[in-house]
């Protein structure tokens, strides 16, 4: 109470002093700086959002900056009904779900297990964690470990390997340490088992550190692109982040070829005339970035809670 | 209520047939975990031994019977001049890329502290962590389309607007590290501040309080109190970056690689993807990841050491 009343009175003390002509001249430039930052923050997606609105052969023309000049939906109709970008979609969205889901399962019952200081052996468990965070397998040992698993050209790859997190795991057991024993103990009384804890108490208590792995977790699956490109070879396994590269890459129809879209009937109704491969690779690009993009402002307070649980040590 | 439980709960744990069943059911909740770092972290680090093999994937246990070379592969690595310029080329990089970012991050900390409207602040954070939510893939792309010669590149529109000729920027090698170092800024420079922004957050506040009675300005403050108090969370990541040198991000380096700088801009991580994959050359990829690993180990344990010296904060 006290405390709030001399923070007022400091707030309002210094709101009182005069603002020294330096000083005004700084916080303009400041916030002009600020400003520009944005822009140039924002305005490589924007730039391309308006690109892959415009008709692909009027943007050839160049001297589009803020503005779409013929406004289309083509270049989506055409990208959105194309076969290799539904699969792609649909194995990315898979694997971020089950990804997820499974980093979530995993690393959560190995942290309560870690929290229990009745655990025999804990401190050895916790070396045996560590330990891959300073000595690990190179790309290629990993690869023949792959390989023999039978995960090159599996869906599986992309959710097994990530499944368990040391630090996630540290995150959470950090959380868990931080409840009230007495609610455990009282449903242990009650008859609960282990599983029956975890699931009805450890985790709606620890829903904000878990929203915050599942989040992190959810956007490494969504983003990671190096798993496809070193062992999944299998086009039916296409991730939309290496569909892009492809795209990006070649710069060429190859992926999104035409054969495949007379398939789908979709070329009727759009007069593929105007799109270029560059509208294409504008296209593509939104198609991959925008979930994140709609998603995040929503969702920031998470991850940046998630930064600053991860600097408590135990 | 609440009391008597918990008591009750005490007794129970110490009956000693309640605390074996307690352990075997809480192995089980580990057993996913130690499964999955035994498969997938020690396996591939007993697996590295290919690199003392003329490894042959066909022969035996995942070619675990290839023939034993002993240190073979590591003198053919070492006595390869590129293998110098490789490992120069990424400490190169990873150098300019934290000589480019490491002060940006603190000083736009530092200037955020001073923008007084809490709206204004918090929509400029927003906007500036974005970058890090963005793949490589994309922001490569992106920079691509920005630098290209044709009528989309924002760039050259600009110089050709000024009367400059077209350039292709990616083409030259010497303009790869900063262009490396310029899309690590544009995106680290927002969430690599969070940090420093949280332990200005912590500064206490009566200091400012105390400086203001005395007279002192803004400038004053922020060079005094502000960058004082947090140099410690400054010197633990720094210590951080270095213990990183001989890393360097393959998402980046590969994406923003084409064919005609590729060889000439190499680091060791995109170098063991080309050779190991790409090119199958197994043992001699495996012998340079090998090393990069070795060398990483010994950086990261020094630069815990001199961590926990200097701030008694180490990452064990």
């Amino acid at each position: 109470m006290n405390a709030a009343i001399k923070t007022s009175f400091f707030k309002k003390s210094r709101n009182r002093i005069k603002k020294s002509l330096g000083e005004k001249i700084f916080d303009t430039l400041n916030t002009l700086f600020m400003l520009i930052l944005s822009f140039v923050t924002l305005y490589p997606f924007w730039y391309v959002l308006i690109l892959s609105l415009n008709e692909g052969s009027d943007s050839a023309y160049g001297g589009i900056w803020f503005w779409p000049r013929k406004f289309t939906l083509d270049n989506y109709r055409y990208i959105l009904a194309n076969p290799q970008l539904q699969s792609a979609y649909l194995v990315t969205i898979s694997r971020t779900i089950l990804g997820t889901i499974l980093t979530v399962l995993v690393t959560g019952f190995a942290a309560y297990a870690m929290s229990k200081k009745t655990l025999r052996f804990r401190k050895a468990f916790l070396t045996f964690f560590m330990i891959p965070m300073f000595i690990g397998g190179t790309l290629m040992s990993t690869y023949i470990v792959y390989a023999k698993l039978g995960l090159i050209n599996n869906f599986l790859i992309y959710i097994l390997p990530s499944s368990f997190s040391f630090y996630y795991m540290v995150v959470l057991r950090t959380f868990i340490y931080s409840l009230p024993p007495a609610l455990e103990e009282s449903a242990k009384i009650d008859g609960a088992g282990y599983l029956r804890i975890f699931f009805q108490i450890i985790i709606p208590l620890c829903l904000p550190a878990i929203a915050t792995i599942a989040l992190f977790s959810g956007v490494a699956q969504w983003l990671d692109f190096s798993t496809n490109l070193m062992f999944v070879y299998d086009d039916k396994l296409m991730t939309v982040q290496y569909l892009l590269y492809q795209v990006v890459r070649a710069n060429k129809m190859t992926v999104l070829n035409e054969q495949a879209m007379a398939a789908t009937g979709a070329l009727q109704t759009i007069n593929t005339q105007t799109i270029t491969s560059q509208s294409i690779q504008m296209t593509v690009l939104m198609v991959a970035t925008l979930p994140i993009l709609l998603v995040y402002p929503f969702l920031q307070k998470y991850f940046v809670k998630g930064l600053t649980l991860g600097a408590i040590k135990e | 209520m609440m009391k008597m439980s918990i008591s009750s709960a005490k007794q129970i744990r110490k009956g000693q047939k309640t605390r074996q069943q307690t352990e075997y059911a809480l192995y089980l909740f580990l057993l996913p975990a130690v499964v999955a770092t035994l498969l997938f972290s020690y396996l591939p680090m007993f697996t590295n031994i290919m690199a003392f093999m003329d490894y042959d994937p066909t022969a035996g246990w995942m070619g675990l019977q290839s023939k034993f070379v002993g240190l073979e592969n590591f003198r053919k690595i070492f006595n390869d001049p590129s293998f110098y310029t490789l490992v120069w080329r990424t400490l190169y990089y990873s150098i300019v890329i934290i000589v480019v970012t490491f002060p940006a991050k603190i000083i736009f900390a530092l200037l955020l502290n001073e923008i007084r409207s809490q709206f204004f602040k918090r929509t400029v954070q927003t906007i500036t962590y974005l970058p890090h939510f963005v793949s490589w893939v994309i922001l490569a792309s992106l920079i691509y389309i920005f630098l290209s010669t044709d009528s989309s590149g924002v760039i050259n529109n600009f110089r050709s607007a000024v009367g400059l000729e077209r350039i292709i920027f990616m083409k030259y090698e010497e303009n790869f590290p900063i262009v490396l170092a310029l899309s690590s800024l544009y995106k680290g420079l927002g969430w690599g501040s969070i940090i420093y922004l949280a332990a200005i957050a912590a500064v206490d506040s009566q200091m400012y309080e105390a400086a203001i009675i005395d007279g002192a300005t803004r400038a004053q403050q922020a060079w005094y109190i502000t960058l004082p108090s947090i140099l410690p969370t400054v010197m633990i990541t720094l210590v951080l970056e270095m213990g990183s040198l001989m890393g360097s991000s393959f998402d980046q380096v590969f994406n923003l690689q084409n064919s005609v700088i590729q060889v000439q801009t190499n680091t060791i991580a995109t170098y063991t993807y080309t050779t190991g994959i790409v090119r199958q050359q197994y043992a001699i990829s495996a012998a340079v990841g090998l090393f990069q690993g070795v060398v990483n180990c010994v950086l990261l344990l020094s630069t815990d050491f001199i961590s926990k010296k200097l701030t008694s904060y180490g990452l064990i």
